[in-house]
């Protein structure tokens, strides 16, 4: 694009063609009063505020509609044109109820800003000032439509950026009212969106009503903890008459974070979990089968003893350690190098084993890269996207967004492999803007994926380059795809073979695409060699390593990125390149001055079974919950309870805490600082915003101090001296990954054996038993991320419970109706929970959310993994039959 | 009176004319797209079009020609043609009577303007209200298709057009060209700012064509008769053509007129509408539906043309014309035109939605004897911040009717203020019951 030469206010400017006015003058720092423009929307000049004159042109102009050209001459401060602001200014303020005392957006309001500004002091109003009736709206959102000035940008938000289209104008002319829609409160994303976006204070956040003045409020910018898209946060907190801080809102600014400014409900309204009452707040030791306080220097020392008890006695195998992917970098990194040194066992396993590490292991095997080959940037500037068992809108709203505007802004094709129905409704539903959507069965992605695979050969769609570069390995793939048959495909996927062959020639042709693999696929059985299957299909169509395509997987939790980049799995050590070969171990062990553990380790679900037969004899949990993430079917409680020694490091009286010996209260990220890995591999600043609640110390620290009492201290005094040795690991930290060509060529000229395709190769069908009829899949709500959330009061007024989601049409087929509870049974047992109908879930499943699978937690089995021991345990058979309530 | 040959009213004079096909037939009616498709280039009809002269008949006037030219020759999707029919100005009715009464000479029209630009759709945009235009019109298209001369194949020309009829739900706003367009697309009724403009983006964003019904009426005539004929008719160079004028408010033969254009306010009132009712005397007259200026009995040698009105202050508008008698208060009367407005502002510009509200109740409290004086300084200060300040024409026409009646009638004004009520307020009532306005 060419650049445009212009002159604002006597000063010259030289933007990009097209560049709107308003954001020239933006550029010399000329601030053009404005309401309805956002860069985020399109224009719609509808405020009239922003009027500038041009020379040469007649009437004033919206500066937010006109774009600039070459010589253009405009003023935005002449006499005319400040008549024409106050004249606007006087028009909104007729109306408006002038209630600042009361209004949460006083102190950071446009239009009062821009009153001060241009100081009207007096208005020759004196009519009756138009009064909307106030309507109860939801639970965390308050709208108050006296103070509207009908900009719209809330409505174009929700519309343009989010796709809920919750909100409408109805009535005309000046009874013009937002509202949503039907005879019930708001139900919609609850992205917070509307509240930040509103220029005034028709839209404020309830869940802080009434608590603040925003000068009051300390800002403090950090990334979010809740999923792994890593939105950029700002917490603002206010001093409280107690000792202890507290976060009263947060905020995102447009033009900052990966998430440029959006969030979601859990990014916007989640921010009440540090400050909950329910905190841990002092070490404990359990006496006599009761937990009590104890001093920090009494837990310590108790713990390394013990430690050290059992290490001489039993070895340092017999003590294994967990970690959540929740932790930042530099907790996990200073607790892998405490369990590899100072325990000296590869016992380590972190909440990545839940689904993360099928996509770590299987990328670096093909690619010798676990990060992204792709940014956002390239999703929204993609052409073609495939969403592979996602459930995008609900693990990672904010990836969802960027898919969104790909397909809105950029006309992106999007294929979207997902179980579920595209129904429109108040919360986006990704499905209802794909060019071709596969409503696969929750069982059914591998299916699909390898029927992709078979039309893309059948029709000769190959890329020749890929061909001639891996002649044998293709011709494996050639004669493995001839064994199957769309007939099986079609059973075991529930997608039609032409849909089927329509998104492989779609993927073929496509001169960029991005596979996009979510939880459903990692999470469910098979996820390892679906993933590999999946890079296959990126193979073969020319895909894998070509500019701007590849494979971009999701990840559930804030750090699993990060986790994995740490070594806090048996299988790696830190750093990009991780594996246990000499090289790495050489670095490492010059580092640390010691050599790190070797040995396979166990992996979470052999941990247990080895604390089952008393071959572990120590666990240290951090900040993971074994006893709720999986199902009470694989009697995890007999493992934990059989050990010696339990140490629990949390937030929370979580279930697994209850059961430990020792339990430290560690500090939430807003009350540390440090960094997450998010999905794509970035690394981002955690920031402290809060001191630490009670006694609570961060994790590292803790490490660092039982490490000191064990004898080999590690002396680190700070984040920094952490992320500097982190760096000595991690040349490169926020760098574009590129596919290493060198591991690509070895994977593909090594695996052409072809016994291990055929494994993979096979669709497993279903054998439904009539008695279980339904597939019952547990997965992520939009609006809690794992048992954290739960902690957090505006999300709990959001979705406080579980309830069973089913298709109405599923409801009266057995005799269920809205609301009711039911008795959901499985071959292993059964729960009563309640049931909501919902249109979005295929007729044949029903969904439960994760974050309240206690309540289901009785009809929940666990598999394995062969290859990579990650336990499944969200998709059961299950029956359904109404409970007739005695009344 | 003239001697004078109608030409949009022409055909129901005839005896028993209702406006079927075959009698549209027998009057001549579709030799025009006969001579036109694909035996004339596109280019050569808006030609023709352009040289006769013909500017728009909803309201604006813009040279219909001119207009289709803009369409760019070369684009490759789509391009629309939408004949408005949102006939809702007050005072307003003479559409209605086209579409209801020769329905085939509309759509005869509207095939000949989707030939010029190329248009394979056209979209009837009728006013909700009008359910039997919508019925008569939703007849003679299927009709029309029946005949051939609409479908894939008009006549076996190989030109192709599908007319549809989309009904309205009832705001005044979307017989603006661009709130009609967002209305069909079953969006918020609400103007779009301009550029781009219809010709460039319009309905889904593709090239559109946005026509009167009256405008539509005339092509077919000026294709049979030659654009010389209808340079000869009316006032050219500049306003050639007729008009069809809607006469109402206190004038004894209130109706549909058709004259030619240039002939003046006096013959107007005089011969075709027979002169004020009862004898009484006029006071005042609104020339062009509810957003024109007020005229008074001043301005009765005006020629009734685009330039003679716009001479005397005032705009042609729509070719609704209402007189008003010596018993009319013309606060009461700029009060009810502003209800009008208030009602019917879309709410999108900040001026005209928050304006509104205000001056109507300005102007409620004058009418009630409560204004001061410095409300008259107000009124026309407000109106001032509305003019030109929104993205449609909205904002100029609701502040209209204050501006002009203040302007000629400012002592009604004071006398409101100085005696503290209404001094007409006897003869609302009966206003009332005959619904002037």
């Amino acid at each position: 694009m060419g650049l445009v030469k212009l002159t604002i206010d006597d000063r010259e400017v030289e933007v990009e063609e097209g560049t709107l006015v308003i954001e020239a003058a933006r550029e010399l720092g000329v601030d053009i009063p404005h309401f309805c423009y956002h860069p985020k929307l399109g224009y719609d000049a509808n405020c009239r505020m922003c009027h500038v004159e041009i020379e040469k042109v007649p009437k004033l102009q919206p500066s937010c509609a006109v774009s600039v050209t070459e010589g253009m001459v405009v003023h935005t401060d002449t006499e005319r044109v400040n008549e024409s602001h106050k004249s606007v200014l006087e028009f909104i303020l007729a109306n408006h109820p002038l209630d600042c005392p009361v209004c949460d957006q006083g102190g950071r309001c446009d239009l009062q800003d821009y009153s001060h500004r241009y100081t009207p002091t007096v208005s020759p109003f004196e009519d009756v000032k138009r009064v909307f009736d106030k309507e109860y709206f939801s639970p965390v959102i308050e709208k108050q439509m006296n103070r509207c000035v009908s900009c719209m940008r809330c409505v174009r938000y929700c519309d343009d950026v989010i796709d809920a289209k919750a909100l409408a104008p109805t009535g005309r002319g000046s009874s013009t009212e937002i509202k949503h829609f039907g005879e019930h409160q708001l139900d919609c994303e609850f992205c917070g969106g509307c509240v930040q976006i509103c220029p005034v204070g028709a839209f404020t956040n309830r869940v802080s009503m009434f608590d603040y003045r925003p000068w009051m409020l300390k800002r403090t910018d950090t990334t979010c903890g809740y999923c792994g898209d890593g939105c950029q946060l700002t917490f603002q907190t206010r001093e409280q008459q107690s000792s202890a801080n507290t976060i009263i809102e947060v905020q995102s600014f447009h033009g900052t974070g990966r998430n440029n400014g959006d969030l979601c409900a859990r990014g916007y309204f989640g921010f009440g979990f540090p400050n909950h009452d329910a905190r841990l707040t002092h070490p404990m030791i359990k006496k006599d089968g009761v937990h009590v306080e104890v001093t920090w220097e009494e837990a310590i020392e108790y713990a390394s003893q013990r430690l050290l008890e059992i290490k001489v006695q039993y070895g340092s195998d017999a003590v294994a350690g967990l970690a959540s992917a929740r932790l930042t970098n530099e907790d996990l990194y200073v607790f892998q190098k405490f369990m590899r040194t100072t325990i000296g066992t590869n016992q380590i396993d972190s909440s990545i084993r839940y689904g993360h590490v099928n996509a770590a292991i299987a990328m670096k095997q093909v690619l010798g890269a676990t990060r992204w080959t792709v940014s956002y940037e390239d999703i929204v500037q993609a052409d073609t996207i495939v969403l592979l068992g996602t459930s995008l809108t609900d693990t990672n709203p904010i990836v969802g967004l960027k898919v969104k505007e790909a397909v809105k802004k950029h006309e992106a094709k999007l294929i979207t492999i997902e179980s579920i129905v595209p129904v429109i409704q108040t919360i986006s539903n990704i499905a209802t803007l794909a060019t071709l959507h596969l409503q696969a069965k929750p069982r059914g992605y591998g299916a699909v994926v390898l029927g992709m695979i078979k039309s893309v050969i059948d029709s000769g769609l190959e890329n020749v380059d890929v061909c001639n570069r891996y002649p044998e390995y293709i011709q494996s793939i050639k004669q493995a795809v001839t064994l199957l048959s769309f007939d099986e495909i079609e059973q075991a996927s529930g997608v039609p073979a032409d849909q089927i062959a329509r998104a492989g020639k779609a993927l073929a042709q496509a001169p960029q695409g991005i596979i996009i693999l979510g939880q459903d696929v990692l999470r469910t059985a098979g996820g390892f060699n679906n993933t590999l299957n999946a890079l296959d299909l990126l193979l073969i169509t020319g895909k894998l390593d070509h500019e701007r395509s590849g494979l971009a997987v999701l990840t559930e939790e804030n750090n699993e990125q990060g986790a994995l980049e740490m070594g806090v799995v048996p299988e790696y050590l830190p750093g990009p390149s991780g594996t246990m070969d000499d090289g790495v171990v050489d670095t490492i062990s010059e580092k640390w001055g010691r050599e790190p553990a070797s040995g396979l380790g166990l992996r979470l679900p052999d941990m247990i079974a080895a604390a089952r037969d008393g071959r572990v004899k120590a666990m240290y949990v951090v900040g993971e919950n074994p006893l709720e993430s999986l199902p009470s079917s694989c009697n995890v409680s007999d493992g934990l309870a059989k050990l010696d020694l339990l140490i629990c490091q949390e937030l929370f009286m979580t279930e697994t805490a209850k059961l430990s010996d020792i339990v430290f209260p560690a500090c939430s990220y807003a009350e540390k600082d440090g960094s997450f890995t998010n999905s794509e591999g970035i690394v981002q600043k955690v920031r402290r915003a809060l001191d630490p609640v009670g006694d609570s110390h961060p994790d590292w620290e803790i490490f660092t101090q039982l490490s000191s009492f064990m004898g080999f201290p590690m002396d680190y005094e700070s984040v920094k001296q952490i992320q500097d040795e982190i760096n000595c690991f991690r040349p490169s930290v926020n760098e574009k990954v590129r596919v290493d060509r060198d591991v690509l060529d070895g994977f593909f000229k090594s695996a052409t054996s072809g016994e291990s395709i055929m494994q993979r190769y096979a669709v497993i069908e279903e054998i439904v038993d009539q008695s279980t009829p339904l597939t019952l899949v547990v997965g992520q709500s939009l609006f809690h991320s794992g048992r954290m959330s739960t902690f957090a009061k505006g999300l709990n007024a959001i979705q406080d419970k579980g309830e069973l989601l089913m298709h109405p049409d599923d409801g009266s087929r057995y005799d269920v109706r809205d609301g009711s509870l039911v008795k959901i049974a499985s071959e292993y047992g059964k729960a009563v929970v309640p049931v909501k109908f919902n249109e979005r879930r295929p007729q044949g499943t029903v969904f439960f959310p994760e974050h309240f699978k206690r309540d289901i937690d009785a009809v929940l089995s666990m598999v394995t993994d062969p290859l990579t021991a990650v336990p499944y345990c969200r998709i059961e058979q299950v029956s359904i039959t109404p409970v007739h309530s005695e009344a | 009176m003239p001697a004078f040959e109608k030409i949009l009213l022409k055909n129901m004079d005839l005896p028993g004319y209702t406006g079927t096909l075959k009698q549209y037939e027998a009057a001549g009616g579709y030799m025009a797209i006969r001579a036109v498709l694909g035996k004339m280039s596109p280019a050569d009809l808006t030609d023709i079009v352009k040289r006769s002269g013909l500017r728009g008949r909803g309201g604006a006037g813009f040279p219909t020609g001119v207009k289709w030219g803009f369409i760019p020759k070369d684009h490759p999707g789509p391009k629309y043609l939408c004949c408005n029919a949102d006939e809702s100005e007050p005072g307003t009715f003479k559409d209605r009577q086209l579409m209801e009464r020769d329905p085939h000479q509309v759509i005869e029209g509207i095939i000949l303007a989707s030939y010029a630009i190329e248009a394979k759709k056209s979209y009837i945009y009728i006013r909700g209200e009008f359910f039997l235009g919508a019925e008569i019109l939703n007849q003679a298209l299927s009709d029309a298709y029946e005949a051939g001369y609409l479908g894939k194949n008009i006549l076996g020309s190989g030109v192709a057009l599908d007319v549809y009829v989309h009904r309205g739900a009832g705001a005044y706003i979307c017989g603006e060209e661009t709130a009609l367009l967002e209305s069909l697309e079953g969006k918020r009724g609400k103007p779009r700012t301009k550029p781009p403009f219809p010709a460039i983006s319009g309905l889904y964003g593709k090239p559109t064509v946005i026509n009167n019904v009256e405008t539509l009426a005339n092509i077919p005539h000026i294709v049979n008769r030659g654009p010389e004929w209808f340079m000869s008719i009316g006032s050219p160079p500049k306003s050639p053509g007729t008009r069809v004028f809607s006469l109402s408010g206190h004038v004894a033969r209130p109706g549909n007129y058709e004259v030619p254009m240039g002939i003046t306010m006096r013959e107007m009132l005089q011969d075709y509408g027979g002169g004020m009712r009862d004898g009484k005397k006029l006071k005042a007259i609104i020339p062009g539906g509810a957003s024109a200026a007020f005229l008074t009995e001043q301005h009765l040698d005006v020629r009734l043309d685009f330039e003679g009105i716009a001479e005397a202050g005032s705009m042609l508008g729509s070719g609704a014309i209402t007189f008003m008698n010596e018993d009319t208060c013309m606060v009461w009367a700029a009060e009810r035109l502003l209800e009008f407005f208030h009602h019917e502002s879309c709410g999108k510009c900040t001026p005209c939605r928050e304006g509104s509200m205000w001056l109507l109740q300005i102007l409620h409290r004058m009418e009630a004897g409560q204004g001061k004086h410095e409300d008259l300084d107000l009124l026309l200060r407000l109106c001032g911040n509305i003019e030109g300040q929104t993205v449609c024409a909205f904002g100029d026409a609701e502040i209209a009717p204050i501006v002009s009646t203040i302007r000629h009638f400012r002592s009604e004004y004071v006398t409101h203020i100085e005696k503290g009520c209404c001094p007409f307020r006897d003869n609302l009532k009966r206003m009332d019951d005959v619904d002037v306005l």
